[in-house]
């Protein structure tokens, strides 16, 4: 209970200090908030008096104590931009976000260990060698300028693959999916409307191979190199000398042991998928939170770039806690420390 | 060797694995499906402020002209007559030029049916006047009577072109009076997309900063009803973003294509490449508040050290001509004798030297997002450093480098390179108004520049373009040859609008006195 407490009351501190500097810095920079509002050609006039409006005439600390209040209250305030509340348009634009991070943590989890373990596995031949290429170049190159790539020889030139989109713009108007959960790839599946799973998932693949590349990467490579480590241990050598399977050391003892830090990067990269999404829903104008996010930075819309920082906190740290809770079970020791 | 222990062999193994992964994954391409009848579908990066048509004043032109009708449309360049009629079918002015009369056409109605009629255009206007963001275009006007339900008499206090200013983008809707009060009452009336239009369109769905779905109005007065029942618009920020989407058949109609990608198009037989003549026009300030952009003559060598060819084919990309004074070619009053500066450094050089001038260095900044001035800005800057000016440049977001500009002039940037465009299409109005006549706050106008001479022939053609368009003219062509001796700017070039069309569509030509619509109603498939 105290341990979850602890964490509890960190969570909140890590969540103040982020929306403290992020407010800060959304203020401080030269720019007037009021112009992404009624747009570049209002008068003096105008912009003076929707500053007012917006309460941007007040100091800042009397501001961010206004903004803490209302955010406290369910009230993240309105888009400069789109004009909607905040809430609202990360509600409506999460699902297609978080569908999106499921898709490319499943793509990294599945092949980054499997390859990982294949090319450990294979150590020093050509498999291995192939494998640690493809992870490095999943680490190394930008997840723009993969996108951009993806696009231009799956979409572009070979069209197995849509360029963008969560779904074909068709779709809503012959096969409207039915909203239940707000999940519209998920919502289409219970829902039976199987020509929208289809098509959701065509759409998927591009843009969550792109997300998974650096995830899958550094999981390969880290369940390549602790596989390694592992199967040098002395216990494997004993395994060995008592005649056990190659298969049964490989799967059994060696995996398993090496298995919490592999849990501790896919957390990471986890969270690192939240920030990702921001150039991979613009490359593939896929319609999450990441779009939104740059939209916002791009016009200065501090009430936007404000809730998504929060939204970016609370996933990182909700990650981070999962990941404990899964250390635990694999290692107890990890929750006492 | 049998077939089990080949496919045993590790390495004939991963290839199987990876053919049968990639297999599989293209298995997922099903075909599109049929494309919905009369769906025309289209990514641009008009994004929308606001749903207000009257305080309306960026980029949702793009979908407004649409929706809402404004009393006359005008005609793109060279077409005859110069203005369409719209709500009115017929208009008059009084010889002074001081009395407009619009009779309003029978049968127009808004969306929700009720008639258009003289009370609601004269709201609309008073409205528009009243708060409008281009509320100044009414300036002149001082009342408005309604001598029958399709008659509107406008009153002006000067004598002022009514048939330009009632055409214009912005400011010039007639609005549903019944919209008009609900956002009276609650400001967010318009942002979930609501409209009050009579345009041959309504909005039917808005997802904000995502979609736009317009559908024909069926009870639109025109009698050649729309080809397309439902215009589908993406709005897609990125421009190869939007070509990749019209390439691969997503969408009918990219209207973003970066100017970068033109070559490419002109060589693929499914589109054409359309060059039209825009308003756009850049335009450098320099900041002649501070020594010694203070001095005329500094300000001169700088702009004789541009290599304005260079600067024009970086920049436009082979789509742009160097501009004459801050008026863009085809937009009234642009006059072909203003005189241009041209290259000649060495003259540049013996003009910083008559000044006395030794190690300055200019402070250049640009809007970041603005593909075009991050590829001539390091232009300009070379340009500076061949006759010994060093340069430092700073791309940052628009509205960070207005904020800046307008802040602290002294202490601002000392060269803010910008592009502009007239609300409607008189620049004499606007643009040499706007960016560069006397202002006791900063604005548009950030070379902080006064000349009083200068202000007074400005002052003077606005009043009398509405009666006499030539002597205006004259006028507006003197201050511009002031403009050009003064240099208190750097005139770059005019922007072409580059319309790459796919040659399976008819699309109405693009009109350069509504520069960011499309108009929807007029598009085709090919015959």
């Amino acid at each position: 209970m105290k341990i979850l407490r602890n964490r509890l009351s960190s969570a909140l501190l890590v969540l103040f200090g982020a929306s403290f500097i992020t407010f800060t810095l959304a203020r401080v920079i030269p720019s007037d908030p009021s112009l992404a509002y009624i747009g570049p050609k209002a008068t003096a006039a105008e912009a003076a008096k929707l500053r007012i409006t917006l309460g941007l005439d007040q100091p800042i600390p009397v501001q961010y104590v206004k903004y803490l209040a209302q955010t406290f209250q369910g009230n993240w305030g309105y888009s400069l931009s789109t004009k909607q509340p905040i809430l609202q348009e990360i509600r409506d634009r999460l699902p297609a976000t978080l569908e999106l991070i499921f898709f490319a943590m499943s793509f990294a989890l599945i092949f980054g260990v499997a390859l990982g373990v294949y090319a450990a596995k294979y150590r020093g031949k050509f498999q291995d060698s192939l494998i640690r290429i493809l992870a490095i170049a999943g680490v190394s190159m930008p997840a723009f300028w993969l996108g951009l790539l993806l696009q231009m020889l799956f979409a572009g030139r070979l069209t197995w693959f849509p360029a963008t989109g969560q779904f074909d713009i068709e779709l809503k108007y012959d096969h409207p999916i039915t909203k239940v959960t707000g999940f519209p790839l998920f919502d289409s599946m219970i829902t039976g409307n199987y020509h929208a799973t289809f098509n959701g998932l065509h759409h998927m693949i591009l843009p969550a191979l792109t997300l998974s590349a650096y995830s899958f990467g550094l999981l390969s490579r880290m369940a390549r190199a602790n596989l390694l480590e592992v199967m040098s241990q002395d216990y494997v050598k004993v395994a060995r000398a008592y005649g056990l399977s190659e298969r049964l050391i490989f799967f059994k003892l060696a995996l398993r042991n090496a298995l919490p830090p592999i849990v501790t990067v896919t957390g990471l990269s986890a969270a690192y998928l939240i920030t990702g999404t921001f150039f991979v829903e613009q490359v593939y104008n896929w319609p999450g939170i990441g779009s939104f996010a740059v939209n916002a930075l791009l016009s200065i819309d501090y009430p936007a770039i404000m809730g998504i920082t929060l939204v970016a906190a609370i996933g990182y740290l909700l990650t981070n806690f999962i990941v404990d809770l899964i250390q635990s079970k694999i290692d107890p020791r990890v929750w006492m420390k | 060797m049998s077939f089990k222990s080949r496919f045993s062999s590790p390495k004939i193994r991963l290839i199987a694995i990876t053919t049968s992964a990639l297999l599989a994954i293209a298995s997922f391409a099903v075909p599109n499906a049929a494309q919905a009848a009369s769906v025309f579908k289209v990514a641009t990066s008009a994004a929308v402020t606001t749903w207000d048509p009257v305080q309306s004043f960026s980029t949702e032109a793009f979908y407004m002209t649409n929706i809402y009708e404004p009393l006359l449309w005008k005609n793109p360049d060279g077409v005859s007559p110069e203005y369409a009629p719209a709500l009115a079918t017929s208009w008059s002015s009084s010889t002074n030029g001081k009395t407009w009369t619009f009779k309003l056409r029978a049968g127009a109605t808004f969306h929700d049916g009720s008639a258009v009629t003289s009370a609601a255009v004269k709201a609309s206007l008073e409205s528009s006047k009243k708060i409008g963001g281009a509320g100044f275009i009414w300036d002149a006007l001082k009342t408005i009577d309604t001598p029958s339900d399709d008659t509107v008499v406008l009153n002006l206090s000067y004598a002022a072109p009514m048939d330009l200013i009632a055409s214009s983008t912005y400011g010039a809707y007639i609005v549903n009076p019944k919209s008009l009060d609900a956002v009276a009452k609650d400001s967010k009336y318009y942002e979930s997309g609501k409209d009050g239009g009579s345009g041959p369109y309504t909005i039917s769905s808005y997802k904000a900063g995502s979609s736009v779905v317009l559908s024909a109005y069926a009870k639109h007065w025109a009698t050649t009803k729309p080809a397309y029942s439902t215009i589908d618009i993406s709005i897609v920020a990125d421009g190869i973003t939007a070509q990749q989407m019209m390439t691969s058949g997503q969408v009918d109609w990219a209207t973003n294509i970066p100017l970068t990608s033109m070559t490419s198009f002109k060589r693929n037989n499914k589109y054409s490449v359309i060059k039209y003549k825009s308003p756009f026009n850049y335009v450098g300030y320099f900041n002649t508040l501070r020594a010694p952009l203070n001095n005329p003559k500094v300000r001169q060598a700088l702009s004789l050290a541009l290599n304005y060819r260079e600067i024009t084919a970086v920049g436009g990309q082979g789509y742009a001509t160097q501009a004459r004074s801050a008026v863009p070619a085809g937009i009234y009053p642009y006059d072909p004798a203003t005189p241009q500066y041209q290259m000649a450094r060495t003259k540049a050089k013996q003009l910083l030297a008559s000044a006395g001038v030794k190690d300055l260095t200019i402070k250049i900044t640009y809007a970041s997002e603005n593909s075009a001035e991050a590829r001539f800005v390091p232009l300009i800057k070379d340009a500076f450093e061949a006759i010994g000016v060093k340069a430092e440049v700073q791309g940052i977001l628009f509205n960070q480098q207005w904020a800046a500009a307008k802040k602290d002039p002294a202490n601002a940037q000392d060269l803010f390179i910008v592009k502009y465009w007239p609300t409607y299409s008189d620049a004499g109005v606007d643009n040499l108004w706007s960016l560069f006549h006397s202002s006791t706050k900063p604005f548009f106008n950030l070379s902080y520049w006064k000349n009083t001479a200068y202000d007074k022939l400005i002052d003077e053609a606005t009043e009398l373009s509405g009666s006499d368009k030539a002597a205006a003219q004259k006028l507006y062509s003197q201050a511009m040859v002031i403009l050009y001796n003064e240099a208190p700017g750097l005139y770059l070039y005019d922007e072409a609008q580059v319309s790459v069309v796919p040659k399976k569509f008819d699309i109405p030509k693009y009109n350069i006195n509504y520069p960011f619509s499309a108009f929807f109603a007029g598009v085709k498939l090919s015959s």
